[in-house]
Parts: structure tokens; sequence; C-alpha cells
């Protein structure tokens, strides 16, 4: 607690680089004090942060108003007025805006969006000053777009806490947008001291431009999905505040299509296959799920849109991200399902030229993804093979289907070889859970059951080429329903879970098994059979229906549908400390053998223990130095 | 003071005398032409059956479009056959000199990780040439001779190569596994389709099999690139082009056990299709090794052309524009690309003979 301005003058004085010269308001002369009149303070809006150390000092009449609300003297308080600054020569237009508005724009916890109104401040900077501004601005520019400091390691510095000014928060997110803001800048007239930041930008555009290495991504984040980032990670947005809407709208949010557009395929199969037909399952029910799937996939593809017209840096980053690029098969494979589930009454026979636009895009894909994991660099199949590779291949799968029953002979068979020896790879890769392989969930998680899908499309397909359901189908289909017991009897290890969007994608291999069985059922007739397809249908039904109930409770209820997308947001450049992966090399030769031991009881546990075993042994080893 | 614990370490010194005595003479004359024999032994290994087996195969590829298209002049494909086997036969020769003189040299290629997998060359080549004899009979027994000559090298390899994989620890597959190991796949399945060829189904489906489960286990290893294994020298890229050389090969080899193309022999075609767009579609992995003239560019033409000879399969069977389109890509394709290999191996003919390729840098000739 903070009694007179002058201590708060005298720590932060301590805080400021030399080269800065602190400048308070009771130095100088003339500086306008606002103490006496009513006015709303008026308000500069630049680049100018204020938890930098010379904003404290210039706005000192304000931070001494405000010292009783400051816990640390360099925190800024929460619900502060901005700081105001107004320079001895007459400004010549000098904007006020409401103070009320602003404090309402420094409560960040309430979503992020930016006000409407921006208040620009054009004047003749005083000289002295002005070098006061420019380190700061271009503090400002490093410190965001660089992040040369460590967000998390400066506990003191909480600049998000901060009220951001509005240009302030659309640069911290223009190293995101597709032209950087550069169109706004076109259209706002700029101070002529922000101009020293161009430079800056460009430094960082081109930054952003080149591919981010996927080391980056194993050891900035973690977990399942390689969503949660890692203690000691920075990111270059805000984490503070909620981001564009944009911004958060991840790929895997087409796995809802998938798992609605599945569904629509499971009840028209429902109502129209023999050994259901006791059940008198009307298909209205798959006409209105494939209309309602019609529409979430527009939605979702127009959303999806806008940000890779918007924000296609973050739309790359998702590209190299090696669990969300196989997302990005995710709106061609429910495309490919709203084809198979088109409802009787709107179209029976699809042109065939519908079947090779539709599967061109996969094509592209994966003569990209496959090559990558023959030859391509640092995306070794032994790296980064995960269980959602399996939605790469299932759309092989999905378009043999597709493929056949539109009647087409040569086409479904590529595609079915193709999926067939690139699944065959995974799937022995996945097996073995390579040592080196990062990416796989220690404990159960439902990306599992994807394990499920690649098994039962195919031998619905391979039933649609050959005619008839055969040895080949027969022996994928076994696979599919092992595959899915073993995972089924394990229900109780999918609890406590975070939920994601992404889940909704792991509903369609469950739909595709009952469907798979339905198939089965169709040859192999007896109650058993039939049995088995009611109770599998039901499952997927009811799977579908709690998810369901899920994301609405979690979009409109907690809010929480689209939270801040981590994984995009990782920094290009590698931590000052090594990566994990060395972590242990290094500490390996550091200590002496009796550490080792420790070393070795710890082995099992992840980054976050490792940290305290650095903690650990560099004491120990200060010991063993001492001793 | 404690005594000093040297380590003891066996250091193995070869010293070839005369050999090195008359590198060195060479050395110095930058550009001379190889004239002494032993020079030309010493660097011969058996990469340079590369040339024999693309001599062979783009032989069996013309002997085919004849058979098939009885309009095409049959002259050309005699000629390449003769051709064919001249070189075929001096390279059994020189590298038969080899063995005998240099037989440590030949001993390090069949321990040699990558050099082990071109042994089967030599095998692989007798093998096309019989197939692509212009007047030999297949049920006749100087046909079934030969064969038996020609499978038996392959059969014993097998034995050695696939056995030490699982058994011994001298040659782990997650260590040795590279893209020339599928040559050793390819042997299999030509050696299966010679097998279908003459009517012998069964020996033909026992070969087919057993290359087939070794590619699987091979095309999995090589897909997952294990962080263990040996790096593959840049020059020896365009050994890539095996991957999917032997699925065609395979393809080809199903074609005659079943009688027609089949489902499985599309499929295989349509997945040594998707692989050569894939390979393709990657220049910059070819760029590397594009740079300097190198006898593995030989490597580039015999995929190429027993892709084609399953394009020319697949073409007969579905009687389409699309698949003859195919055929009349993948056969011009592999003819340019061999000519070009040719011309360019005339051009070079000097460098060919010389320069030992970085096959392996544990036996680098003194000249390097």
């Amino acid at each position: 607690m903070e009694e007179s301005s002058s201590c708060v003058q005298i720590q932060v004085e301590e805080e400021l680089p030399t080269l800065l010269r602190r400048a308070t308001t009771e130095e100088m002369l003339g500086f306008d004090n606002y103490k006496e009149s009513n006015l709303p303070l008026p308000h500069f809006v630049s680049r100018f942060h204020h938890s930098h150390a010379s904003t404290t000092n210039l706005s000192g009449q304000e931070a001494s108003r405000e010292a009783m609300e400051e816990t640390t003297p360099w925190m800024m308080p929460k619900h502060q007025r901005k700081p105001s600054l107004s320079m001895p020569t007459s400004p010549n237009v000098l904007m006020i805006s409401d103070p009320t508005s602003s404090s309402s724009d420094s409560n960040n916890n309430i979503g992020g969006s930016t006000t409407g109104k921006s208040v620009k401040f054009i004047s003749q900077p005083m000289a002295k000053v002005s070098s006061l501004y420019l380190e700061t601005g271009n503090d400002d520019d490093d410190r965001y777009h660089h992040g040369h400091h460590h967000h998390h390691h400066q506990s003191g510095r909480l600049q998000n806490q901060n009220p951001a000014m509005h240009k302030l928060k659309d640069h911290r997110y223009n190293s995101f947008k597709t032209w950087s803001g550069k169109l706004e800048r076109q259209f706002t007239r700029k101070p002529a001291s922000i101009e020293p930041e161009t430079p800056n930008r460009a430094k960082e555009n081109l930054n952003t431009h080149e591919a981010m290495p996927v080391d980056r991504y194993y050891d900035a984040l973690e977990g399942p999905e390689l969503e949660t980032l890692r203690p000691q990670e920075e990111i270059v947005l805000p984490s503070e505040q909620t981001w564009p809407l944009l911004l958060r709208y991840p790929i895997s949010t087409f796995g809802m299509c998938l798992g609605v557009s599945s569904q629509a395929i499971m009840w028209k199969t429902l109502a129209t296959a023999e050994p259901t037909k006791f059940l008198h399952i009307p298909l209205w029910i798959n006409e209105a799920l494939w209309f309602i799937s019609v529409a979430l996939i527009l939605t979702i593809a127009t959303i999806y849109l806008l940000k890779i017209i918007l924000y296609f840096e973050a739309v790359r980053r998702e590209y190299y991200h090696p669990i969300r690029i196989n997302f990005f098969f995710a709106p061609f494979i429910s495309l490919l399902f709203l084809a198979l589930g088109v409802p009787p009454s709107i179209a029976t026979d699809l042109p065939q030229f519908l079947w090779y636009l539709l599967m061109f895009p996969f094509i592209c894909l994966e003569l990209k993804i496959y090559g990558q994991w023959m030859s391509g660099g640092q995306r070794r199949l032994s790296r980064v093979a995960n269980p959602t590779n399996h939605l790469s291949i299932v759309g092989n799968f999905v378009g043999a289907l597709l493929g056949a029953s539109m009647g087409l002979k040569e086409g479904p068979i590529f595609f079915y070889a193709v999926g067939m020896a690139h699944y065959l790879v995974l799937f022995v890769t996945l097996y073995q859970r390579l040592p080196t392989n990062e990416t796989l969930p220690k404990d159960l998680h439902p990306v599992f059951f994807l394990f499920v899908a690649a098994p039962s499309v195919a031998s619905m397909a391979w039933a649609k080429i050959t005619d008839s359901f055969d040895y080949g189908s027969k022996v994928c289909y076994f696979i599919a329903m092992f595959l899915y017991f073993s995972l089924a009897v394990r229900i109780n290890f999918f609890r406590g879970i975070k939920f994601s969007l992404s889940w909704w994608a792991y509903t369609f291999p469950m739909t595709g098994a009952a469907i798979a069985t339905i198939r089965y059922a169709t040859v192999v007739k007896s109650t058993m059979t039939q049995v088995m397809c009611v109770i599998l249908c039901a499952i997927a039904t009811l799977v579908v229906f709690a998810l369901l109930i899920t994301t609405i409770i979690h979009a409109f209820v907690t809010c929480e549908l689209f939270p801040n997308d981590y994984a995009i947001a990782i920094s290009n450049r590698p931590r000052p400390k090594q990566s994990s992966h060395h972590r242990w090399l290094d500490q390996l030769r550091n200590v002496s053998s009796e550490n080792i031991e420790n070393y070795l009881k710890f082995t099992d546990s992840d980054s976050s223990h490792s940290n305290d075993l650095e903690a650990g042994n560099n004491g120990k080893a200060q010991e063993s130095d001492s001793a | 003071m404690e005594s000093l614990v040297v380590p003891c370490q066996e250091i193995q010194i070869k010293i070839d005398y005369p050999i090195s005595r008359k590198k060195r003479k060479y050395t110095n004359l930058a550009d001379a032409e190889p004239i002494v024999l032993m020079s030309v032994l010493s660097s011969l290994h058996a990469g340079y059956f590369r040339i024999s087996l693309s001599l062979c195969s783009q032989a069996l590829l013309w002997k085919t479009m004849v058979h098939l298209h009885s309009d095409l002049p049959s002259m050309p494909s005699y000629l390449l056959w003769y051709l064919a086997l001249a070189t075929q036969v001096s390279l059994c020769f020189l590298y038969a000199f080899k063995c005998i003189f240099f037989f440590d040299l030949v001993k390090e290629e069949f321990s040699h990780y990558i050099g082990v997998n071109y042994l089967y060359a030599p095998s692989i080549s007798c093998l096309l040439l019989l197939q692509s004899a212009p007047l030999l009979e297949p049920h006749s027994v100087l046909y079934q001779t030969l064969f038996w000559l020609f499978t038996a090298p392959i059969l014993t390899l097998d034995t050695k190569l696939y056995g030490q994989w699982f058994t011994t620890e001298k040659r782990f597959l997650s260590i040795m596994a590279n893209p020339a190991s599928q040559v050793s796949v390819i042997a299999n399945l030509v050696a299966a389709r010679g097998a279908a060829e003459m009517g012998w189904r069964e020996c033909a489906l026992c070969l087919f099999s057993l290359g087939m489960v070794h590619y699987l286990v091979i095309f999995v290893t090589l897909y997952q690139r294990l962080p263990g294994g040996n790096n593959f020298p840049t020059t020896l890229r365009p050994v890539f082009f095996l991957f999917f050389a032997a699925p065609a090969t395979g393809s080809l080899a199903w074609n005659y056990i079943s009688g027609t193309f089949d489902t499985v022999a599309k499929m295989l075609f349509f997945l040594s299709l998707f692989i050569f767009v894939s390979l393709v579609c990657r220049p910059t992995l070819l760029k590397k090794s594009i740079k300097r003239f190198n006898v593995a560019w030989w490597a580039y033409s015999f995929p190429i052309t027993f892709l084609a000879l399953d394009s020319v399969q697949y073409a007969q069977e579905v009687k389409d524009h699309v698949a003859s389109a195919l055929m009349f890509i993948f056969c011009s394709i592999s003819v340019l690309i061999f000519l070009g290999v040719m011309l360019l191996t005339a051009a070079n003919g000097k460098r060919l003979l010389r320069r030992d390729p970085v096959l392996w840098s544990a036996t680098a000739p003194n000249d390097r």
C-alpha cells in the first residue's frame, strides 16, 4: 500500500532502464493539472502502455490518486481511469472520451470485444518526451509481438489487466490478421510518433511467414490433442483476454458436422435396411437430420472461411499443428457423408462427376500428408503418429463407399488401395506406441474411438465394391467390433476429461460401427445380429444426444464453447531453457551418479515434474559441490 | 599416482599396397582415362547392375508392346534385347573378376546395409532377360533350367537376409531398413512372375507370398522412418523410386498368377500410381541428387519401366480411355527417361567408371 506519490516514484525508478528519462508531472511545468477540474480526463490513445514505468511516472498524479487501490507499486490497478497526458503546447485536436466507457473497457474480464470508439490524439509531441513515446511504443511492439518478456515470469507486470487502448488491442492480434491491419491503417490517421514501429511490424510479418517446425508444437504443447500450453511457454497473444471469436474457432469444429451427418446416414439405414425394418423407423428423422447437417456445414464452413480470409496466419498455424492437420479432412468427409445420407425423397442417383469433385481435395491433401510421412523432414510418422491420423485415412474408405454405391468401379478401388496401405502403416505404428511418439495420450481419451472408424467403413466399402459381404469385409468388420468392445469396457477410464468440440468427431466411429453392423446383419440373419444392431444404434444415438446437451451447456450456460486457442498462439522462438527432449540428457551429464538414481525414480513423470527435478538436482549438485 | 588405465581398442589397419600405389598415380592425372582393369574392378560395385536392370526391363517393355500391338516393328526390341544381353554378360564377367581379385571388397559390400540389396540385381536382370527373350518358349526345358539357375541365388540371399532380420542381432530391420531394401522384394516378385509364366502356380504363389510379406514389413518400417535408422545418402535419392516399383511388380506378378488383372492386382497398381504421383510432386526430394551424374541415376529408369509394364496390363484389362492414356503416358515417360539416362551415361563415361558414388564412406577409395 502506497501512501505518497514519492514512494511510488522511487520504487518505480529502480525499474526503469537508464536510457529512458523519467518525466513526472511534477517536473514538467505547465502540465495540465486535472486535480482541480471536474472535466473528464483526456485520453492519450496511442501505442503507449500504462504499465510501463515511465507511464506510471508521467501520470504520477493519477497513480497517487489511485494509490490506494494498488497492491504492488508497479502493478496498475484494475479499475482505473486511463492516465492522461497533455502536451505543454496546446494540442490541435484533443478528443475526450467518456471515462465511464473506458473503464468498462478496462474490465477485460467481460468478453474481449473492442468498443467501436477509437480515440486518436493528434498533436506535436515534445522533443524530450517524444523519445520516451518512441521507446515505449517500440517496447510494446517488442513485448507483444516478439514475446521478449515472459508473461508468466514477470508476474508483476500484469499488463493484461490494464485497460487496453482500442488500437493497442487491435495491434496485438495483427500478427494473425491476413493483412495485418494495413487496411485499418489506411483509414485512420496516426500520430507521427507511431511511424518508427513499422519496421518492427515488417519484422514480425517476416517472422510469421516461415513455417513453424513441428518441434515447436511438441515443445510448447501437451495433452492428447496437443491443446494445453506447457507451463513455461509464452504465447504471442494476450492470455488473460478473450480473443476475437474467429481466432478461437478451431478447425476441429468441423467434427460437429461429422457427428451429425453420420447420424443422418445411420437413421437412413435404420429406416431402409432389412434387419431393422421391424422397428418401423420413419424416414423423416433422416430428412430432418440431413437438413440440420447441411445447415451446420454451411454455417461452420462460412465462419471458417471468414477465418481464412481474415486471420490466415492462425489457419496456417493450425495447418502445421501435428494433430489439427488431420481435421482439415473433416469438412470433405462431411460432404461425403452428406452425399451418402441424402434422403431418398431428394435424390436417389447422384451424378458421377460429383464424386470426382468431392474426391479431388482428398487427393491433394493426401499427397501432401502421406508424402510427408514418407519423406518430409521432421514430420516422420514415428514421431507424429496419433489416433487423429485416422481421420486422414477414413476419407479414403468413405470415398470408396460412395463411389461404389454410385456405380463407379476403378476410382473406389484406387482409394481403397491407397487407404488400406496407409492404414496398415498407421495401425502398426499406433499399436507399437513407439517411444519416439510424443502425441499418444498416456491415458484413455475419446480420440481412441477413432480406431474403430477405419475398419468399419472399410468393411462397408469392400462390401459395396465386391457386391457381397464376403471374407474381406467380414475380417474388417470383426476387427472393428473387437476394437469397439475393448474400448467400451474401459469406459470408466474416460471420466474426468475436459470437454472440447473435437469430441464430436469421435462419435462418428460409433455411428459407423452401427451402420456396419446393420450391413452385417443383412447378410448374417439372426436374432443376435439384430439385437446388436439395435444396441449399437442406441448407444450411438445416446452418445450424440449427450454430447449435444454438453455442447449446449458449454455454449449458453458457461460460455466456454470456444476457449482461447493457445495451440495456435505459441511463439516461434524456442524457450530459453532447453527443450524437455534433451533436458534429461544434460541433466545426466551434469549430475553425479548418486543423483541418477533420483532421476530414475522420476523418469515416468511428465515435464512439470522434471522441472522439480531440475530444481532438485541443482540443489543436490550444489550440495555435492560444497561437500 | 594412480596408473592410467588405457582402454584397449583394436584398430584394424588394412593396407592395400599394390592397388593404392597404382591409384595414387591416377590421382595426379585428374582426367586420365582408367586404362588399368584393376581400378575399374575396384570401383565397380553391385549398384552398377542398375544399368542392366534398366536395359532388361526396357527390353521386356518393348517386347510386351510388340506383342500387343503387332503393327509395331519388332526389330528395335530384338536389338535392345541383344544390347541388354551384352551389357548383362559383360557386367557379370566384370563382377566375377572382382570377386576373384577383390573378394574382400565384395564381402564388405555384402555387409553394407545398402549394398547388400543390389546383390539381387544380377539375378533380377537375368530373369528379366529370360522373360523377354524373343525366341524362347516358356515351357521349354532350357527356360526352366535357366529359371532355376537364376532363382537359386535369390532364394539363398533371401534365406540369409530375411532370416537375419528377425533372428540375429546383426541386421536389425529398424536400423537397416532403407529404400533399397525393396530390391529384395522386387527380386522375389519377378521370380514369381517368371514361375507363373511357366505355369507353376504353387511355386509362383510361394515366391509371391514371400515377397509380399516382407514387402509389408519393409513398407511399414520405411513409412515410419524410425529415428534410429541410418541416414540415406543424398546421392542415392533416386532409389526412392523403388517405393512404387515394388507394388507395380507385385501387380504384374499377381496378374500372371491369377490369370486376369483382378482387384488385388488393380489395388497394387493404384498404390504404385499414388506413390509415383506423390514422389513426382516432391521435386525438392530429388533436387539435391540431380546435381552431378551418378550411376544411381539409372535407378530412375527401371521403376518407371515396371510401372509402364503394369499400366500396359491394366489397359488390356480395362479397355478405357483413361487406362489407355495412362499406358501411353507411362510408356513414353519410361522410354524418355531410359534414353536420357543412357545419353547421360555416354556423355559422362569417365565419371561413371572412375568415381565411386557415395555408397559407403567406410570403403572410400584413396582417390577421394
